[in-house]
């Protein structure tokens, strides 16, 4: 009877807890957008008019498919992350084959996998698609020591063959223009060249020779074929081309051109690159062939009869690239404008300069079925087009032409331009960009949410007990009554206008109510529910989106930021000092040089602020924001560099005599991950440190993984827990506590074990420690509130396990009125309980609310995609074996060792977030609404209310009904009033 | 005296029996009560006359007598001794309404609650009505002390439902989160 009765107030509980989504409600407070990362290879699809497609695979290992009208995604095949899923190659035709240990045929118009073959063991190499008879039949795989050619209609490998001599001899090409061969170049380095040529039906090798080339290093990219297979190499070093027809059978050497011959120069020390084009697998490339002679030189140059000619010279020109459209080739130049400077700097410098604008030189080639001769590719046309790139986007990257013959039978094309910052760019004909897609996005490092500032008017209401007042006060009491009413005046004034606006749009059908929001029009909600979110990049953009629609309202590239560079991104000042604008600031550190650089910005206009940030001399540790403001309200930053020493920013005087007061109580500590090391310090008033603790776990044994400490805007509204008997058992709310998480270093599943420590970062007094044993990584960890969260896998059982830690003082608190580390003689109880959960999990985190009333939930990101809100009361340590009647009162759910999943608990439903790294959460202006952002490869916005919204009204509230009852019984009581009145009267004269 | 009244009677007779609605030509009246009444009267009574000087309303007896005396103390023994009674009720209101919250036990205990504390503000109205006894003292005391136990009654009620903030749980919500002493901050070697 018991068991069914706490059955029943489980089962009670769960149901109450659901709040999923209603059918209406899909995408109305969330939104999700996806995005496919740095683009590697491009192919436009154009066999027919109707169903044109854009083939994308990029360095987040995706192949994708675009719409060239939108910049919409078609389909998104999503492969493992990592080198595991490295796309190596894209060949496309018709299909698209995914390259890795894997050939993959993708069917381009749904996104279908057509086949996929496993490859043999060995570094890929190289893969090129092979035809005979005018059709593609076949792709061939090169590999370290083999070549084997697949079919293309089912993947199956027609044949395979080792390669001779491949320990010695680097293969790096293979070729086909559509006879029986197949060549496969390979080189040893500065001895000579290797040409094996196959036969394309049984795999047998014709012919091998080797040529002397002691100057070759490397075949990809120096060498290139051209034309009716002739090989061109580039040397650097002798300043000329080296031509070799590869199906010649008599044995002749590389014939040397002099680039001085053809009136060419190359610029000092670079590398000539050479580029061709093959537009169909079964024909021979072109005889045009771009050379690069330096970073902004590029020359066409065409080979007739053996003869090398130069048909153009592109200085400046940053890019080229080849299209064809049926017999038409065109070559696209993007060359920038208003260039001057030669320099190689200059360039460089002179790009960002200028606006960046490019103009992109087009030539086509006509060539004829039947001409093959020399006189094939001609320049008949040459057109110029401007395009206008975003000013702070960064170079052009690379640039991919899409020519089409348009009725008229002349060719025309469009153009995706990648530019350095990730973002690609779809321009037609007369330069009008048609869509952008900023990809820098699906690599957010970092990301804060920032209040939007007050209207226009509520600033000025707020101004008046600013800065204004001050000198307002000098005009006496009259001014600032006049003031005060204008002000007044006015918001009364906006009050209408808006009211207008609601009564104006609500005519409309909703459809055509637009909400546009300009970075203009930005404006703090009445609840606070729309935040400006300032996302870092790993590229070095900065993005600020609207968080209500996600639209990108501002973005800037940091130029010069390393690849692997380390950012912390801080609110110093937030929109609540209105005649001050808020203040972000970036610490952007790279990881080689240790140097560090801070970018100070407004997070709503995403403008550089005027403040000088220090310059940091020495390698920066760590930074600390400190709760202290300056006279302008800017929380004080303290950067720690390598010899310990502290920088603020801002360093007013001010700052420095109230840090001079505050020193002793400012700690910071530091957790070096390599020697297993914490340690903690303490600021001296001349801004120097001193080391106060240090605390080394032997990293021969464990590796520190995780460090968290509490974040700083969380705020716990009660101080303890209410038991059965209604005693209080008071919460161990130490602001100072971290947790400390450490794997194993040995692996092997008997001794593997995860350690969590929790020291107080002030004293470095270690509080607890637990070790999970026969327990792995990867660790998910969240700490907040009195209370630890953390995940792992356990290899004994082969499950993932979440264990929960809570620390309590006891039902006395020590003292109630002031926290301080250095005075807490008690230890706190500390509570723990495992739970098993059925799926492992990519990242997890607490919701927030703006004063903690509102219960907690977990938010975890499965791998799956989906985010799962997970109550905190199932992870409750406090949680009984069998349920009393205390703990009935307490509200505490049986002990379960599984924890549920209930698909009504995907705040995403399904709307899947691929690959999530992060979510991070906000408070808004309600209490029962937490603002949650998971980014990964797709960035998603959405609101969650743990404890559902106690505080508004139901979206599906009857206004209409209530207000015309209220209405309705108003007037009744006035007429029954009246009524009775005159009965009263007419009694009185009777 | 007596003949002449004997005509007039058949005189009467004969007239009432002729027209009705004729009026009599004159009339004395004796009785008491005002002339507006006396067309009621007719009608109700007949032509029964009250004897000269009747009046049929009694005369206030205003001497004090013993026995009334008794019986005002015992009348404000009653007021004073009210309260007490009403606690055997009460109690067994109390027990059977249970200690769950709900909204009967709820206004159960705000009735009794309330009764005592209007019962104490309107204390010196009660003293007045009481000042008539000689035992007005002690009678005071009873009833006060009556009142008192019906609300420590409810309070009791109100405790055994957990209604009182007795336990640190009910004041758990206005503790202060402490201040910090120490700022801390840092992290992983960027």
């Amino acid at each position: 009877m018991a068991n069914l009765r706490t059955c029943l107030a489980f089962l009670f509980l769960c149901c109450s807890l659901c709040d999923a989504v209603y059918e209406d409600q899909v995408g109305k407070f969330d939104w999700r957008q996806q995005y496919v990362g740095k683009v590697l290879f491009a192919h436009f699809e154009s066999h027919s008019q109707a169903s044109k497609k854009l083939i994308l695979a990029t360095d987040k290992n995706i192949v994708a498919s675009l719409n060239p009208r939108t910049g919409d995604l078609f389909w998104r095949q999503v492969d493992k992350a990592g080198p595991e899923g490295h796309i190596d190659t894209l060949l496309f035709h018709g299909q698209v084959t995914g390259n890795g240990r894997l050939l993959r045929s993708w069917e381009s118009s749904v996104g279908a996998l057509n086949w996929e073959m496993l490859l043999d063991p060995g570094s890929f190499l190289a893969a090129v698609l092979v035809g005979t008879q005018d059709s593609v039949k076949f792709v061939a795989v090169l590999k370290k020591a083999t070549v084997s050619l697949h079919y293309l209609s089912n993947g199956h490998q027609k044949w395979t063959e080792t390669l001779p001599d491949s320990d010695t001899v680097h293969y790096q090409a293979v070729y086909s223009s559509g006879g029986s061969q197949l060549f496969v170049l390979g080189v040893v380095p500065h001895s000579h060249l290797s040409i094996i040529t196959f036969n394309i039906e049984d795999g047998e090798i014709t012919s091998q020779r080797s040529v002397d080339a002691p100057w070759l290093s490397s075949i990809q990219a120096r060498c290139t074929v051209v034309g009716q297979g002739v090989l061109i190499c580039a040397d650097a070093s002798t300043l000329s081309l080296y031509m070799l027809p590869l199906s010649s059978e008599e044995p002749v050497g590389l014939q040397q051109v002099p680039l001085q011959s053809l009136d060419l120069d190359l610029a000092l020390g670079f590398q000539p690159v050479l580029l061709t084009t093959q537009p169909n697998p079964a024909r021979p490339p072109l005889a045009q062939f771009f050379l690069q002679l330096g970073p902004d030189h590029h020359v066409l140059l065409q080979l007739s009869d053996g003869h090398l000619s130069p048909l153009r010279d592109f200085q400046p020109a940053f890019l080229v690239s080849f299209a064809t459209t049926g017999e038409k080739t065109v070559a696209a130049v993007l060359s920038p404008k208003n260039e001057t400077v030669s320099s190689k700097e200059g360039v460089k410098r002179s790009f960002s300069e200028q606006s960046n604008q490019g103009s992109l030189i087009t030539i086509l080639f006509e060539r004829k079925p039947d001409l093959y001769s020399a006189d094939s590719g001609r320049r008949l046309l040459d057109t110029t087009v401007t395009i206008h790139l975003d000013p702070n986007g960064g170079k052009p990257e690379k640039l991919y032409v899409h020519a089409f013959l348009k009725k008229d039978d002349s060719v025309g094309y469009r153009v995706l331009v990648q530019t350095e910052d990730h973002t690609i760019t779809f321009l037609q004909q007369p330069g009008r960009i048609v869509w952008t897609r900023e990809e820098a996005l699906a690599d957010v490092v970092t990301m804060e949410m920032v209040d939007l500032p007050l209207t226009g008017t509520q600033a000025e209401l707020e101004g008046e007990f600013g800065k204004k007042a001050a000198g307002l006060a000098g005009y006496g009491l009259a001014a600032m009554v006049l003031k005060r009413l204008s002000s007044q005046l006015i918001l009364l004034q906006a009050w209408i206008a808006h009211l207008w606006k609601l009564f104006y749009d609500a005519r409309k059908p909703r459809s055509q109510v637009k909400n546009e929001v300009t970075i203009e029009t930005l404006a703090r909600d009445e609840f606070n529910l729309q935040k400006m979110m300032v996302m870092v990049t790993a590229s070095g953009k900065l993005f600020g989106i609207d968080s209500k629609s996600g639209m990108v309202l501002w973005k800037h590239y940091l130029r010069n930021v390393q690849p692997n560079a380390v950012f912390k991104l801080m609110v110093q000042r937030t929109t609540a000092h209105f005649p001050h604008p808020p203040q972000c600031t970036l610490l952007i550190k790279d990881k080689e040089t240790g140097l560090a650089a801070l970018h100070v910005f407004n997070p709503i206009f995403g403008k550089k602020s005027h403040v000088t940030p220090p310059t940091l001399s020495r390698p920066v540790l760590q930074s600390l924001l400190l709760p202290l403001m300056d006279q302008d309200y800017s929380k004080v930053l303290l950067l720690i560099d390598d010899e310990y020493k502290v920088t603020a920013f801002p360093s007013t005087k001010n700052v420095l005599q109230q840090l001079q007061e505050m020193a002793s109580a400012i700690y910071f500590f530091l957790v070096d991950a390599s020697q297993g090391k914490l340690s903690g310090f303490r600021l001296r008033k001349d801004l120097s440190t001193e080391l106060i603790w240090e605390v080394v776990i032997p990293p021969e044994v464990q590796k520190i993984v995780a460090v968290k400490g509490k974040r700083a805007n969380e705020h716990v509204h009660s101080q303890g827990r209410v038991m059965g008997d209604r005693s209080v058992l008071y919460k161990y709310l130490n602001p100072n506590l971290l947790a400390v998480v450490t794997e194993s270093v040995d692996t092997h599943q008997e001794r593997s074990f995860v350690g969590v420590f929790l020291i107080d970062g002030v004293t470095g007094r270690i509080i607890h420690e637990a070790v999970q044993r026969k327990a792995r990584g990867p660790i998910h960890l969240v700490h907040s509130e009195n209370w630890v969260v953390y995940e792992y896998w356990n290899a004994k059982s082969r499950r993932n396990e979440f264990s929960v830690l809570e620390l309590f003082e006891g039902t006395e608190l020590y003292n109630s009125t002031v926290f301080s580390s250095l005075d807490r003689p008690h230890l706190p109880q500390v509570l723990q309980q495992s739970y098993i959960f059925p799926s492992s999990i990519s990242t997890m985190e607490a919701t927030l609310t703006e004063k903690g009333i509102t219960s907690r939930h977990l938010l975890v990101g499965l791998p799956s995609g989906a985010i799962l809100s997970l109550p905190k009361m199932f992870l409750d340590p406090r949680r009984p074996e069998m349920a009393t009647e205390q703990s009935r009162e307490e509200n505490l759910i049986p002990y379960a060792p599984e924890m549920p999943i209930r698909t009504e608990w995907f705040i995403n439903y399904n709307q899947s977030v691929t690959r999530v790294r992060g979510i991070y959460t906000a408070p808004s202006g309600l209490e029962s609404t937490c603002l949650v952002v998971a980014y990964g490869l797709d960035i998603f916005q959405t609101r969650v209310y743990p404890s559902k919204q106690f505080d508004v009204l139901k979206d599906d509230y009857d206004y209409v009904l209530i207000s015309s009852v209220l209405f309705g019984l108003f007037f009744a009581t006035m007429i029954s009033k009246r009524l009775a009145q005159v009965k009263l009267l007419n009694r009185a004269w009777r | 005296n007596a003949v002449p009244t004997g005509g007039m009677e058949e005189v009467a007779v004969s007239t009432r029996g002729g027209g009705g609605t004729r009026r009599m030509k004159w009339a004395l009246e004796l009785s008491l009560g005002n002339t507006r009444s006396r067309g009621d009267r007719q009608s109700s009574q007949g032509d029964t006359l009250y004897p000269i000087g009747y009046s049929d309303k009694p005369v206030p007896d205003t001497s004090v007598q013993e026995a009334d005396r008794n019986l005002v103390e015992k009348r404000c023994w009653d007021v004073a001794l009210g309260p007490l009674k009403q606690i055997p009720m009460n109690l067994f209101i109390m027990y059977m309404s249970g200690n769950t919250i709900s909204i009967f036990p709820i206004m159960m205990v705000c009735m009794m609650a309330w009764r005592p504390i209007q019962a104490l503000m309107s204390l010196s109205a009660t003293f007045k009505l009481l000042e008539s006894s000689s035992q007005q003292w002690l009678q005071g005391i009873v009833y006060l002390i009556g009142n008192l136990l019906g609300s420590a009654l409810a309070i009791y009620k109100c405790q055994s439902m957990g209604l009182l903030p007795t336990h640190s749980s009910d004041w758990l919500a206005f503790i202060e989160p402490p201040q910090r002493m120490e700022i801390m901050g840092g992290g992983m070697v960027l």
